[in-house]
């Protein structure tokens, strides 16, 4: 029998291959990366614009962005889709505060007739009334539930809170979707989307040939000056809460403004957040989930915005324990502050996180989007590597210092819905 | 094509290995042939609150994610009606990490009191996140027994209702175990740039010696043909009305699974689809509709999902529905609207099997649908369906005697 209470010796991963993608840069300044190392057939395109919500009022961005495939002068919205589906293609929309991305995906052999009818659509595109109803509709009836949800209530007053200075906290209300001009669309769309493409990313094996019909592609856009975003990150700690009285479960949102990966203590003060609630086995969980059972999860987060970012707590916990968990949080946090985190924790947390890392970098799209996470904030791969060095430096003590410096309890907005 | 060994261990463990040389992460998928459905009527949501307690510490091992997340890796699992499967995810020089702990966790749990009692209180939060306090949340919980009435699928795998979490002992904690949890009842899945007879080694040292088991018998009460059309309207307090139609179809691998499958797309899947480009773009009764299958083992349902428009009456909609239903069962379809419906089927595939974790988790399914094999197979089937297929399986499960409808209308309030 073997003995089972010994753990298998394990190694530390020292060494992760970053692949660049191949960067070409079009006639019209638009940048083309390419990832065409990959084994299989699928192939996936994103188009990204300038065409953030914080680029325009309220649901234009939205609303352009979702009627792309709505129809031109020479075909109908059915007709566009019947054509993209008889190739197998998919098309996604994705609209940011900061930017809008257009991604098709199909086979390999369908991709660049898939593209030519997406590209084509989102050129040529009318704006068509009915179609601009029927999205209106939808898109009010979609929000009417979400707003129900104690989680949405407490994110977009956290939101509001947090950014209440800036677009950013700038919310859509569900009467913005009872009307909207048709010229706001079409200007947004002929600034932001025919002069607003930033890059186009592929990932899949497509041939040469295939790339250049990509190019060429491409090249129908011109690539304007970005908008400056108009901001005042000066923001003051609040507390809120919103009475649901049906509600069975509580949603909790708890931080503040921080920064993102451009700040000299990102990288460490990731250490933090992991420690205190960026994994399954991380304090917040541990206590609130795992001893105390008031939760299905809770988690911490830094989400990272172009020119800053902020940390957050979040969870959903019974009605009944709203306050106790509010108490775990802050003395949660108080321990991290006054006691250094132990090495065996600490080890742990070093290894969870470059396993991550590794994970994350693992096949060719993932690749992409390690790629694309620093190159939006002009940085290269070697961020990774002064990541991983960095990590692996942290003590002890710079952990209890940074929990000090960015963690006080005053300094946080706290929400609560339910 | 995903290429594949196959071996057993003395006690019964079947073992597959998949090599994958461009990837520097191992996967260890283990599925346990046990689901909601094996579940007692009197103690329903066992087999996924039995997931949450796989976590709560093993015989010799006292917490299963610490020694894994030092290794670098993660982990996670899900319980469906039908099955109950973890997977772990790690750097390759770790992959014995992940074996030492699955395979500790497959000889015996601890089972403490703490970890049940905790266990149980996070999983009826769990219950109240996601089924209790989300705006239709409890659909399904009501939708099941309105569409079976005698075979297990008639309860959710979150349980029918809070107390029968709350009532579970250790007692039946560890019966559950005996009964479902050793090497005959599960299916190990191991991928990663490794070698063969590495794999059978390091397998035969930590999961040899567990020692085997009967496997049980599964004897489930099948449900009978249904011969009425069954309604049920409920009142909640949500912002607008959902319609939800369900169809009685073959189970994964029976006979008219693909044909029920590709009906499905046919008619409300995506925005070329049959019932979005009838009732939302033309008449604009709807904001929202959808078709789906389950995709379960036993005998399963293609659903529709409705969200009607202000003004539009459930009238309306259901003859529209019917209209293009029959037209399904009348009319042969053309051969390019197939075709174009298979493309979009490929495509899926392909993106679906990306990446280790993907294909190591169908690896499994298909090998206890009988062939891990199928992962490679699945598509021919889908280009053997005929256009007459597809009318044939339309006339046997497009019947309003086939069909449940399930009504939640919005509370009208002054808000």
């Amino acid at each position: 029998m073997i003995n089972r209470t010994i753990a298998p010796k394990t190694s530390t991963v020292t060494h992760i291959d970053f692949q660049s993608p191949e960067i070409d840069t079009l006639e019209n300044k638009v940048q083309v990366y390419s990832m065409r190392k990959t084994d299989d057939e699928t192939v996936r395109i994103d188009f990204v614009f300038d065409a953030g919500s914080l680029k325009t009022s309220k649901i234009v961005a939205q609303l352009a962005g979702e009627l792309l495939f709505s129809g031109t002068e020479n075909k109908s919205s059915e007709e566009i889709d019947e054509e993209i589906d008889r190739l197998g293609g998919f098309t996604g929309v994705e609209v940011s505060t900061e930017k809008s991305t257009i991604s098709l995906i199909g086979l390999r052999e369908h991709v660049v007739a898939i593209a030519e009818i997406v590209v084509d659509a989102m050129i040529n595109v009318n704006f068509n009334p009915k179609e601009i109803k029927q999205l209106l509709q939808s898109k009010k009836k979609k929000m009417a539930i979400s707003l129900e949800k104690v989680s949405t209530q407490a994110r977009r007053a956290f939101l509001s809170d947090l950014f209440k200075n800036s677009p950013y906290g700038d919310l859509a209300q569900l009467e913005d979707f009872n009307h909207i001009e048709k010229n706001d669309l079409i200007e947004f769309h002929h600034s932001k989307y025919l002069s607003g493409l930033q890059y186009i990313s592929i990932v899949g094996a497509v041939s040469d040939q295939d790339l250049n019909s990509i190019k060429t592609l491409g090249n129908q856009f011109n690539k304007d000056e970005v908008t400056p975003i108009e901001n005042d990150y000066s923001y003051s700690p609040n507390v809120i809460h919103i009475e649901k009285e049906q509600a069975l479960q509580t949603a909790i949102r708890v931080g503040r403004v921080l920064f993102n990966k451009q700040h000299t203590d990102f990288i460490k003060f990731s250490v933090v957040n992991t420690i205190l609630g960026g994994y399954f086995g991380s304090r917040l969980m541990t206590s609130i989930r795992e001893d105390k059972g008031y939760t299905y999860g809770i988690g911490s987060g830094v989400a990272q915005l172009l020119e800053t970012g902020y940390f957050f707590i979040s969870t959903e916990v019974g009605k009944e324990f709203k306050d106790l968990t509010l108490e775990a949080i802050q003395n949660e946090i108080k321990i991290l502050q006054t006691e250094e985190v132990s090495k065996k924790e600490l080890d742990l947390v070093k290894n969870y996180i470059i396993g991550q890392i590794l994970e994350q970098s693992d096949g060719a799209q993932a690749m992409m989007d390690r790629f694309i996470a620093v190159e939006t904030y002009g940085m290269d791969y070697t961020y990774y590597d002064e990541f991983i060095k960095q990590v692996n430096e942290i003590t002890p003590i710079e952990v209890m210092a940074l929990a000090n410096q960015y963690l006080k309890w005053e300094d946080f907005t706290i929400v609560s819905a339910g | 094509m995903v290429e594949f060994e196959r071996f057993e261990l003395d006690n019964g463990l079947r073992v597959i290995f998949h090599k994958d040389t461009t990837t520097p992460m191992a996967v260890v998928n283990t599925l346990y042939d046990v689901g909601a459905r094996d579940e007692s009527p009197e103690r329903t949501g066992f087999a996924h609150l039995f997931e949450h307690l796989m976590f709560g510490g093993s015989i010799n091992i006292p917490n299963f994610d610490g020694p894994l997340q030092e290794a670098g890796g993660s982990n996670n699992a899900f319980t469906s009606n039908d099955i109950t499967n973890y997977y772990d995810v790690l750097p390759v020089q770790n992959l014995e990490t992940a074996l030492w702990l699955e395979s500790d966790r497959m000889l015996s749990l601890a089972f403490t009191e703490k970890s049940l009692e905790v266990q149980r209180s996070v999983v009826i939060e769990e219950f109240k996140q996601r089924y209790l306090n989300q705006p239709y949340g409890d659909l399904w919980l009501e939708f099941r027994p309105l569409a079976y009435k005698v075979h297990p699928y008639r309860w959710a795998t979150i349980g029918k209702n809070i107390e029968h979490i709350q009532e579970a002992t250790m007692e039946e904690v560890k019966d559950f175990f005996h009964t479902h949890y050793h090497p005959g009842n599960a299916i190990l899945v191991i991928a990663g740039n490794l070698d063969l007879e590495e794999v059978k080694r390091l397998v035969k040292k930590w999961y040899g010696d567990i020692p085997a088991r009967k496997k049980k018998v599964r004897n489930l009460p099948q449900e009978p043909k249904q011969t009425e059309f069954r309604t049920k309207t409920i009142e909640r307090d949500v912002p607008s009305d959902v319609y939800t139609y369900g169809f009685k179809m073959a189970g994964k691998g029976q006979q008219g699974y693909y044909e029920a499958d590709l009906i499905s797309d046919i008619l409300g899947r995506g925005k070329s689809s049959r019932l979005y480009k009838r009732l939302k773009k033309e008449l604009e009764l709807v904001t929202e509709i959808n078709a789906y299958i389950m995709g379960s083992n036993d005998p399963g349902m293609l659903m529709l999902s409705i969200h009607p428009n202000d003004g539009a009456t459930l009238e309306e909609i259901d003859a529209e529905i019917w209209a293009v239903l029959e037209e399904l069962k009348s009319n042969l379809i053309e051969g390019t609207e197939l075709e174009k419906i298979i493309n979009k089927v490929k495509t899926t595939k392909a993106f679906s099997e990306q990446g280790v974790l993907n294909k190591s988790m169908a690896l499994a399914m298909n090998e206890l649908l009988g062939d891990a094999n199928l992962i490679n197979t699945e598509t021919d089937e889908y280009e053997k369906v005929t256009v007459e297929g597809i009318r044939s399986q339309a006339n046997v499960i497009l019947q309003k005697t086939n069909c449940s409808q399930l009504i939640i209308k919005a509370k009208k309030n002054d808000k």
